[in-house]
């Protein structure tokens, strides 16, 4: 308890330390703007982003609970999740290439690069895939079969069974 | 026409959701911020030292290494952010606790820090990547704004600690666990191996394909840095532009002066019949990127002992640029002394490009880029 008592009391220190120096740095015009910044960062995150990967999420293992469907859907998850985040990075290089008045910032050709980099990603992804599903027609392996078809079935008796909540 | 109902905490059947999921990439994202936080007030320190605090002029390519690196777990932590806002997602419908009680005002105050952490890390992650850019499309001064959110974090961070403290020791001693009820791992095909795997995958990518802006030996790769190693003048990127500077050209009776207990007045020819050195040194720029040179010119010693200053003194250094922060710079005296640091003339075999400052800059070791001063046309000796 006093450990944590201790953790708190410096963190709320460092915490206020913080305010004090943005409320003596940052003159009112941006003080007043930046709760809108730390709020707009929040509903981003929390509200689009998230959401984002937990539909795709949900999408990928509802396709996933057909018979075989576990063994490549890693694969799948693993590639959509890669493009997903490199493709969030390489936004703000892509809106902002040729706009600013430094050209050896941002010297690519972003579009060209983050095109090449989303298909090698998918590349190795359908790689993948194919080792996954090759490896799983050849060793099926009795017992791991048995107890994937048994979850399998189990779970279809939920789903059959009628929804009363 | 019923609506759906909005989402509980019930509503997430992945059994990923779970507190040790969200104590393992925790303890990745505080060491990203950690590391963040200690190679930031490095950087915060060089511009501006406490007279507390002395630093050195060696290893050469600190700064280098210390802002590459800033940069590069900033970037990490993007992917680390979103994971850990995955894992916990559920508990953002967690009902309030209702009626008020202690309890109920613990879980508030809890909540609210997590919302600053959370605001403040989402923020600062934003505009440092996009302060890379040079893109700066908000309405408060970065640095400022950079500098105080850092502190904001780290206190939200420990405050978050204390909170957690027992589900982190938990983890710790792998005290045994109640096994969720969902989809078993054999059909979802979701395991908490496969979840980390995943994660620390995504993080290395993104760390591989922007990394090469700092270390060139990967800049062929690096599709998601703002900089490429080797463009720009003389094969270096440039961070500030003679345009943007102000300085569009340098006339032919320009004239170079030091000012220590004697002042010299000496022209480009006269700078150049000095004894020249060599300096291979790097531009480490405060954005993260970084790349080696190798520099010609006077040694600020030398400067020094041709004025009749001592051998340890401090140095005000003042540009031709027009307004700015960084008109003029200090060179604490264990800098001017370092016999690597030069009034550079030259860059890669070539007289200076008027974008790397010519006729003349100053290069010196372990120091961020924008105190690197171009367009020097005056010394001051100030002790
Ligand atoms: C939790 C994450 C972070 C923390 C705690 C943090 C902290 C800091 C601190 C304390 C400074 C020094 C500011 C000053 O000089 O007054 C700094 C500077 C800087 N940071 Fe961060 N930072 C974080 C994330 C990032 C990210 C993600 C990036 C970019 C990808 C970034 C880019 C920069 C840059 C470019 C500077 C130099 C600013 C300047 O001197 O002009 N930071 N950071």
């Amino acid at each position: 308890m006093k450990i944590r008592r201790g953790l708190a009391g410096a963190g709320v220190l460092l915490g206020l330390w913080g305010v004090w120096k943005l409320a003596t740095t940052v003159d009112v015009h941006g003080l007043v703007r930046l709760p809108l910044w730390l709020g707009g960062a929040v509903l981003a995150d929390d509200f689009f982003l998230v959401p984002l990967t937990v539909t795709a999420g949900w999408l990928v293992t509802r396709w996933a609970s057909r018979p075989d469907g576990h063994r490549t859907v890693g694969t799948i998850r693993t590639t959509l999740l890669y493009v997903g985040i490199t493709s969030l990075i390489a936004a703000p290089l892509l809106l902002r290439q040729g706009k600013g008045p430094n050209p050896t910032v941002l010297p690519r050709d972003y579009l060209r690069d983050w095109l090449l980099l989303e298909a090698t990603i998918v590349a190795a992804g359908i790689v993948g895939y194919f080792i996954a599903s090759r490896s799983a027609g050849n060793a099926l392996r009795p017992a791991t079969s048995a107890v994937v078809g048994r979850a399998w079935r189990g779970l279809r008796r939920v789903r059959r069974a009628p929804r009363c909540e | 026409m019923k609506l759906p109902a909005p989402p509980t905490e019930k509503s997430f059947p992945s059994s990923l959701h779970h507190p040790r999921v969200a104590t393992v990439i925790g303890r990745w994202l505080g060491t990203a911020v950690v590391v963040c936080f200690l190679t930031g007030l490095y950087s915060h320190f060089q511009q501006d030292t406490p007279g507390w605090l002395p630093i050195p002029s060696r290893p050469a390519t600190l700064y280098r290494v210390t802002q590459g690196l800033h940069v590069l777990s900033g970037t990490i932590a993007v992917p680390l952010l979103l994971a850990k806002l995955w894992t916990v997602y559920p508990k953002l419908f967690a009902k309030l606790p209702w009626p008020p009680s202690r309890k109920a005002l613990e879980t508030m105050l809890e909540r609210a820090s997590i919302l600053v952490l959370v605001s403040a890390m989402a923020l600062e992650l934003f505009i440092g990547f996009l302060n890379t850019l040079q893109w700066y499309p908000w309405p408060f001064p970065f640095r400022q704004t950079h500098y105080a959110l850092a502190w904001i974090i780290v206190g939200a961070l420990l405050v978050h600690i204390a909170v957690k403290l027992p589900l982190i020791r938990a983890n710790w001693r792998r005290i045994a666990e109640i096994v969720p009820n969902s989809l078993p791992p054999a059909i979802s095909g979701l395991t908490r191996r496969g979840l980390f795997r995943t994660v620390a995958g995504a993080a290395a990518l993104v760390g591989i394909t922007s990394v090469g802006q700092s270390a060139p030996a990967l800049g062929p790769i690096a599709v998601l840095a703002p900089r490429k190693p080797n463009i720009g003048p003389q094969g270096l990127p440039v961070n500030r532009t003679a345009d943007a500077a102000g300085v569009t050209s340098v006339d032919d009776n320009w004239r170079f002066t030091i000012k220590g207990p004697q002042e010299l007045s000496l022209s480009l020819d006269e700078l150049q019949q000095l004894p020249q050195s060599r300096s291979a040194l790097p531009i480490a720029c405060v954005e993260g990127w970084s790349q080696g040179g190798r520099w010609e010119g006077v040694r600020i010693r030398d400067l020094l002992e041709l004025c009749g200053a001592p051998a340890h003194s401090r140095v005000r250094v003042v540009s031709m640029e027009k307004g700015g922060f960084y008109a003029t710079s200090e060179l604490p005296e264990q800098f001017a002394a370092d016999p690597l640091t030069l009034l550079a003339l030259r860059l890669n075999g070539e007289e200076l490009a008027l974008d790397h400052g010519f006729p003349a800059r100053i290069i010196a070791p372990n120091r961020p880029g924008v105190l690197q001063t171009k367009w020097v046309h005056r010394l001051e000796v100030i002790a």
